[in-house]
């Protein structure tokens, strides 16, 4: 079986090949022996090469991403071939496309501090949505200028909705 | 008293439940659309939905859940904190309605309750006061009568909710032109979280700690100040890690703020639980901020270095009890116990809420460690209420060992399925400054405003390697999770044989695959 899985922006080649009682584990043509325990749906106990034993906790993220718990260090992986195509959701992509702002949690918009047109400068905040009792400020990650408004205030937004997208 | 009924919900329902059990007495739960399924539901004896997920609808209802503690039978309602716990007229309502209240008279929270009618308290004890408004600002002050309060009490000043607590309500203002919108902010969370948009202003000590003494008083006028606590670790004011004892009090100047604490509490009638806060500055010297008329988030650390339970001692001195203890012990602390507040929040996202459901959740144990949580596995965390999922507390002989014991629980601790704030305490933790016990209320904002946006716990090469192979054999061996292959008729296959072998040893379902390793 193979994999390619990004890590830290890096695409990493995995081979997993069943070998005796594991695996054969190659990430980028380095070798591993990984005896792999289920725990639980998401959880995985490995014992890579004897020298590491972490128990290891895989859950998706609406984006496509995963979280992969390794002991207590979250690490974000992103397998090749996700399903939902190349929309990033959850702060807007890096880089000189446009920047889409999203409710990162269900809420209430507050307050929208920004209008069309606008030249904003990075973390300034843009929207301010209510959630669990606080009021949380959503900032631009970069520079830039309001290109759309999809909210207004009062309203009620669920996780992932775009509130303003940023050229 | 045979059965109580628990005005609240998670982690505080779960805790007073335990300590009515152990007392032999029944709890009784009371709970939202959304909390059905939630823990302090699962542990009582009895339980009665009250309404809506908000908490206007369900948790802020003094009629139903007086209704349910009637239908129910109970002799008695503990308000936790929160929600009903500092209205007078809840208390008031509870007494009407001919049960007893764990907590003050309707009349000592009046007396104490909110922030203003505290700071009075305090001056008719004596006790210095932080320099602010006397009263509420009115709500229709025009924005320069306004900006002349704030200028004649100096810069920067905080804008506080007059029924406040966890720092919601409140907001710093350095500059006068930020000051209109801080208040209406503050205004708007106050009324949203409180139902009460009443603020003052009170002028913002430079560095001062957060130092505070729990109080028990009976209903006979005996008044007990405890060791105190320090919660000068805070973000946007919500203490986020609490200690006991504080490294910057000594024997004398502990033997003051309890003086100073038990003056107060007298001097507002009080009795049952509360919690006096100061602000202890630079040189030593320290002012009255407020009056907590409710059991405090943070008790459990009392507990840990004074050996007492306090949700035990609120019923004991409800049911008129007398407090025959000897003060000396509670002014002298065994070891040292530390706090930090598990929140359902992104650290690496500016913190913002993570609701959602937990799909694995471990909680650490062993040696001098207690986990008081309101989550399991399988939980939805809602976006209705305050995200604390759990309190974490360590224990030891010293504040160092108490460190090492909290880094320790803080590895073992696996929360999945939602992002928490685990890495960032694993961060802090580490900090120079916090072993070392430098600090004050800024000092954690400033620290993280002068951080580099980088995650706060960062994977080794090594570990992302290990995380980078998890999610191939996951991708491989789970059901349902065929999207990252590109041999997905192998893993079919893979998986059928592997379900087949689970048949062979006689096991059913996933959940009783749980300790079979994956080999062919």
């Amino acid at each position: 079986m193979h994999y390619e899985i990004e890590a830290s922006g890096r695409v990493r080649h995995v081979t997993v090949t069943r070998l005796g009682g594991g695996f054969a584990v190659s990430v980028d043509g380095r070798l591993h022996q990984v005896d792999a325990a289920r725990i639980d749906a998401h959880t995985l106990s490995l014992i890579v090469d004897n020298m590491w034993q972490r128990d290891t906790v895989i859950t998706p993220e609406s984006s496509g991403r995963l979280v992969v718990l390794a002991g207590a260090v979250p690490v974000a992986v992103r397998p090749n071939g996700r399903r939902g195509g190349g929309r990033r959701q959850g702060g807007g992509a890096a880089g000189s496309g446009p920047l889409r702002i999203v409710a990162p949690m269900p809420g209430k918009v507050v307050r929208v501090l920004v209008k069309a047109g606008d030249a904003i400068r990075a973390r300034q905040p843009v929207v301010v949505v209510e959630a669990m009792k606080m009021e949380n400020e959503l900032r631009a990650d970069r520079d830039g200028t309001v290109a759309e408004i999809h909210t207004r205030e009062g309203m009620s937004v669920e996780a992932g909705a775009l509130l303003v997208v940023i050229q | 008293m045979k059965k109580i009924l628990i005005a609240n919900r998670g982690e505080i329902a779960v805790r007073i439940g335990r300590a009515c059990r152990e007392m032999g007495i029944s709890p009784v739960a009371v709970y939202s659309e959304c909390d059905r399924t939630a823990l302090h539901v699962r542990l009582a004896d009895e339980a009665y939905a009250i309404g809506g997920s908000a908490p206007r609808d369900s948790y802020l209802r003094i009629d139903r859940i007086l209704e349910a503690a009637k239908k129910s039978g109970a002799d008695a309602v503990h308000p936790g904190y929160g929600f009903l716990a500092e209205q007078e007229a809840f208390a008031r309502a509870v007494r009407d309605a001919g049960l007893t209240f764990i907590g003050p008279t309707p009349e000592a929270i009046a007396g104490m309750g909110s922030k203003t009618a505290g700071r009075a308290a305090a001056v008719r004890a004596r006790v210095p006061v932080v320099p602010g408004t006397p009263d509420s600002i009115p709500a229709a002050i025009s924005d320069r009568e306004l900006e002349e309060l704030a200028r004649a009490l100096g810069y920067p000043v905080l804008v506080k909710a007059v029924s406040g607590g966890g720092g919601k309500g409140m907001r710093t203002v350095l500059n006068p032109e930020d000051l209109v919108d801080a208040v209406r902010a503050a205004r708007s969370e106050a009324d949203a979280a409180f139902g009460d948009a009443a603020v003052y202003l009170e002028r913002r000590l430079t560095r001062p700690r957060h130092i505070e003494v729990q109080v028990l008083g009976d209903q006979f006028g005996a008044v007990l100040p405890f060791v105190e606590r320090e919660c000068s670790i805070q973000r946007r004011h919500q203490k986020v890690v609490e200690e006991t004892p504080s490294v910057a009090v000594t024997p004398a100047l502990r033997r003051s703020l309890a003086a100073a604490a038990a003056a107060v509490a007298r001097a507002g009638g009080y009795t049952n639980a509360g919690t006096v806060e100061f602000l202890l500055d630079e040189d030593g010297q320290f002012f009255f901020l407020e009056m907590n008329t409710r059991l405090q988030v943070e008790h459990p650390i009392t507990e840990m270095v004074t050996g007492l339970d306090l949700v035990q001692w609120q019923i004991r001195i409800a049911r008129g009890e007398r407090l025959d203890l000897d003060p000396d012990a509670f002014l002298t602390p065994r070891g040292h116990a530390i706090e930090c507040r598990i929140y359902a929040e992104d650290p690496d996202n500016h913190f913002l809420p993570s609701p959602g459901r937990i799909v694995a959740l471990r909680a650490p144990a062993g040696p001098g460690i207690r986990d008081d949580s309101g989550a399991t596995s399988g939980l939805d965390v809602p976006i209705f209420y305050d995200p604390m999922i759990s309190k974490l507390i360590a224990w030891a002989e010293d504040r160092p060992h108490a460190i090492a014991r909290m880094r320790r629980a803080l590895g073992e601790y696996v929360v999945a399925g939602i992002k928490t704030t685990l890495p960032f305490f694993t961060w802090l933790l580490e900090q120079p400054e916090f072993a070392a016990g430098r600090f004050h209320t800024t000092f954690l904002d400033e620290l993280l405003a002068s951080r580099n946006g980088r995650p706060f716990v960062e994977p080794t090469p090594a570990v992302e390697e290990v995380a980078v192979m998890a999610a191939a054999l996951q991708a491989m061996l789970s059901p349902g999770a065929r999207a990252a292959g590109t041999a997905g008729s192998t893993v079919e296959g893979g998986m059928a044989r592997w379900k087949d072998q689970a048949r062979l040893e006689g096991l059913e379902g996933l959940e009783g695959l749980s300790r079979l390793a994956l080999r062919d």
